[in-house]
């Protein structure tokens, strides 16, 4: 089970996905699966930075959206002060 | 005739006022509960104790980032000397709490970017200690 949180003005939009039923062939879960991924392609587009954040681990940036991740923070675009 | 309109823009402003309220509150609670989630507990702690939480460096061990609760500059300390303020803030309006977690995550994941993007204002007595 996956999240994604994306900071915005209302804290943060959360969307949720379930890799192993998408894997399974789940249809619902394949449609939150993409739906998750087209919204974090767009974030990108937008400029914001996506940030892998898992217990224990070092928090890394990601490129590309991972599927297996638990947790995916997006930050929007931020700039100098 | 009069009355009434007035009454009734004093309804509207009522019922803004109690919305922009509702909304902000909201987003703020919703802010504090991804803070929870990116901190440990004591970092948690240390951050509502004192009004700062202080992120060391993953490059550099004498240097650590001290980020405020609020909205301000973060300042930048290298052997417990401050070296610069540094100012870096999203696009979009988003809630206090989320600047914590944005630098946080900044600096952690990708300090060189956090750095050439945030705007450096180097103090002229560059020699005072602040720890």
């Amino acid at each position: 089970m996956g999240m994604l949180r994306i900071i915005s003005r209302r804290g943060d939009d959360r969307r949720l996905w379930n890799d192993q039923d998408a894997l399974a062939g789940d249809a619902e879960a394949i449609a939150a699966l993409r739906e998750v991924e087209r919204i974090f392609a767009q974030e990108r587009a937008r400029g914001a930075t996506a940030f892998r954040v898992e217990a224990g681990k070092p928090v890394e940036r990601l490129g590309q959206f991972d599927p297996q991740a638990t947790q995916i923070i997006m930050v929007p675009r931020v700039v100098g002060g | 005739m009069d009355t009434l309109v007035y009454v009734a823009l004093a309804i509207m402003v009522c019922v803004s006022l109690v919305l922009f309220w509702w909304f902000n509150s909201r987003a703020e609670r919703r802010a504090r509960q991804l803070l929870r989630a990116v901190l440990t507990e004591e970092q948690y702690r240390h951050l509502f104790q004192r009004g700062y939480l202080d992120i060391p460096s993953p490059s550099d061990p004498q240097r650590f980032y001290r980020v405020p609760r609020a909205h301000g500059r973060v300042h930048l300390i290298e052997n417990e000397i401050l070296q610069a303020s540094l100012c870096l803030q999203p696009l979009d309006w988003v809630p206090e709490a989320d600047f914590v977690v944005i630098h946080k995550l900044m600096i952690e994941a990708d300090e060189q970017t956090y750095l050439l993007k945030a705007n450096r204002i180097v103090p002229v007595n560059a020699s005072r200690r602040i720890v």
